[in-house]
């Protein structure tokens, strides 16, 4: 077999392949162009103060948030027939049996607890800045929406785990959002959150289909809302 | 553009338009009224209504004027009380998973849902004021069930109850839950 | 680069009839970019350009920039996104990483689970700490108004707050004699409602953190005491 031809071909330079693709996606679609605009638009000196970074806090630990979170519902079982309830059993299961078990939970719990905490800030900010001004009154409008759902989050996550104090919990919430009257509209809020008569088991199943499908749906999709509001608007100037 | 002096006509372009907005309606109906009933809790299988016998740990007729028993709905099957009346956050109807046996300061029996009537926590008694004190938002209730310090504003509810045929038991109506 | 002419072959060329049109988009959309020769020089040919396109995928992905205040400064006042204003980011995220890793490993008394929910057993429920104001509130008034009506009416406040501020703002100025709304630099009013806001809040969490031994006296439901 004659080899020498084959020994011609020039073995191309990672380089140039890259090169070679980069072209090929820069004919279709303005590839490099949106990649420059994107990267070496200039931003305001001003922006640099510490207290612009919350809103980026925010959404890094809302990413967190969702990695964490898949991770655990891969031991997570959402049954509570029964004491000890399986539910509490894979928490208790994932603590303390599941390799880094504890350090997933612990993440998902603390980073909660510093995502509310972002938030505040991230909010005490713009409110500081005066950036809720026109134009950019929406965007405001949306952020409280996304408080509201990441409260929601915090009161639908609260239950999950099924021991006590998260189910006591829950019951004075429920009942609060049943006090609206009439009391036929309280009773029917309070049916369709508990899933029954009672706080039981098809409480905890709305709850965690309410946490973990949902609310992330929701809250990714405001996101998504805030991003391209903030790049169409800018940032804003400090007062 | 329609002269809006001439007397308004059905056009065919006002007719695409309320046959758009039509469509548009029925399909968020028909979409949504199903997720609505979807969402309505199925009553789960084998849930019914039933007197339940409950032994008490001191006779009803044995406490001391000012002295009160706590106890608990069944736990196989699975069972609440059903209360009797409640005014503020508990209803005729409600369920409660305990309740207290109550000889009150002048002696005369009650038992009451374990709930509170502000936002339903459980209370305890408390011994040495002879009250009954919620241990979630301060609500006290003297022990025949009048509110005795606020937030709540409505009595404790009382449970349906009788005498059961042994003295250390009373019959209260419960609800099998089925699950 | 952009009146270059297609002539290679490749796994799309049979099916192209002639040439593949490039996509125009003009310009920058009148927006100042970073000079090329200031960039960091990670262009195509470089071996970390797809962690750069990674990168600016987000952005791309939230559509067209519009004209922004950096486009009307001077370049002095201005900094390209990447990599001066993006670089603290990576470490922000890696610090608190490690803190909530940390605290997760430290800290893991708050992570302890009570026993399993029993309905029939007794128990003190508290909500957790950024609910707890709430919890306060409560106690200080009729349960529909402080639990629902009140809640709801300062949520939706809070959600129109811009159109409050634009509205009710140049009256105040105009009475207070100023010029504009807000006196630039100076946001008195609205900074002190705020801050009046916020305290309320935190006196509200400090009294149910002081226990239920730790009573005041109050108009209704008088004494009022911590959880």
């Amino acid at each position: 077999m004659d080899w020498s031809s084959v020994s011609e071909v020039a073995i191309p330079h990672p380089r140039e392949i890259q090169v070679a693709v980069v072209e090929w996606l820069d004919e279709r679609y303005p590839f490099t162009k949106s990649v420059d605009e994107a990267l070496y638009q200039r931003v305001p000196n001003f922006a640099n103060a510490f207290y612009y970074c919350f809103g980026g806090m925010v959404f890094i630990l809302i990413v967190l948030q969702l990695l964490t979170g898949i991770l655990l519902s891969l031991y997570y079982v959402p049954d509570a027939t029964g004491i000890p309830a399986p539910a509490y059993t894979s928490v208790q299961f994932i603590q303390n049996t599941v390799y880094l078990g504890w350090l997933i939970r612990g993440v998902h719990f603390w980073g909660a607890n510093l995502l509310i905490i972002m938030v505040l800030l991230h909010m005490a900010r713009v409110y500081w800045t005066g950036s809720y001004r026109a134009p950019r009154e929406l965007n405001w409008m949306v952020g409280v929406v996304m408080l509201l759902l990441i409260l929601a989050f915090s009161l639908t996550g609260y239950l999950l785990p099924w021991d006590q104090k998260a189910y006591f919990a829950t019951e004075v919430t429920i009942k609060i959002a049943g006090l609206p009257p009439p009391p036929q509209l309280g009773e029917f809020i309070r049916e369709i959150l508990q899933g029954g008569p009672v706080v039981g088991p098809p409480t905890l199943q709305r709850f965690f289909t309410i946490h973990v499908f949902l609310l992330p749906a929701l809250i990714t999709l405001l996101m998504y809302v805030h991003f391209r509001f903030i790049r169409a608007h800018g940032i804003s100037e400090p007062m | 553009m329609a002269d809006s002096t001439a007397p308004a006509r059905f056009t065919r372009r006002t007719f695409l338009g309320w046959w758009m907005a039509g469509l548009l309606t029925a399909t968020v109906v028909v979409g949504l009224a199903p997720i609505l009933v979807y969402l309505w809790p199925a009553p789960p299988k084998g849930q019914k209504k039933l007197p339940v016998t409950v032994a008490l740990d001191k006779p009803l007729d044995q406490l001391a004027n000012g002295e009160a028993v706590k106890f608990d709905a069944p736990t196989s099957p699975n069972t609440a009380f059903i209360m009797a009346n409640g005014g503020g956050d508990n209803a005729p109807g409600a369920l409660a998973f305990g309740g207290f046996a109550v000889k009150d300061t002048n002696g005369k029996p009650h038992v009451f849902a374990i709930n509170c009537s502000h936002l339903g926590c459980p209370i305890a008694v408390n011994t040495t004021d002879s009250t009954f004190d919620c241990p979630c938002h301060g609500s006290r209730f003297h022990l025949d069930g009048t509110v005795l310090h606020g937030p709540a504003t409505a009595p404790l509810s009382d449970l349906s109850w009788k005498q059961g045929s042994d003295p250390k038991t009373i019959v209260v109506d419960g609800l099998e839950l089925g699950f | 680069m952009d009146d270059r002419i297609i002539d290679k072959g490749g796994p799309g060329a049979a099916t192209a009839a002639t040439e593949i049109p490039i996509v125009e988009v003009d310009s920058h959309g009148g927006h100042v970019l970073e000079p090329e020769w200031k960039r960091l020089p990670i262009g195509p040919d470089h071996i970390l350009y797809s962690v750069v396109v990674g990168l600016a995928l987000f952005p791309i992905l939230m559509g067209a920039a519009g004209h922004h205040l950096a486009d009307d400064m001077p370049d002095e006042d201005t900094h390209p996104f990447f990599p001066d204003h993006f670089w603290p980011y990576p470490i922000i995220a890696v610090v608190m990483l490690v803190a909530v890793g940390l605290l997760a490993y430290f800290v893991q008394k708050n992570l302890q689970l009570e026993p399993s929910a029993d309905p029939r057993a007794a128990t003190i429920p508290r909500p957790d700490w950024y609910f707890l104001f709430l919890f306060q509130f409560i106690k200080l008034g009729p349960e529909l108004f402080m639990a629902v009506v009140i809640p709801t009416v300062a949520g939706l406040a809070l959600l129109v707050w811009p159109f409050i501020d634009a509205i009710a703002g140049p009256r105040v100025a105009k009475r207070l004699g100023w010029k504009g709304w807000p006196v630039p630099g100076r946001n008195i009013i609205t900074g002190t409602g705020w801050v009046l806001f916020l305290a309320f809040i935190a006196l509200l969490t400090l009294w149910a953190l002081a226990g239920p031994q730790f009573c005041l006296p109050w108009f209704i439901n008088n004494p009022v005491c911590g959880a």
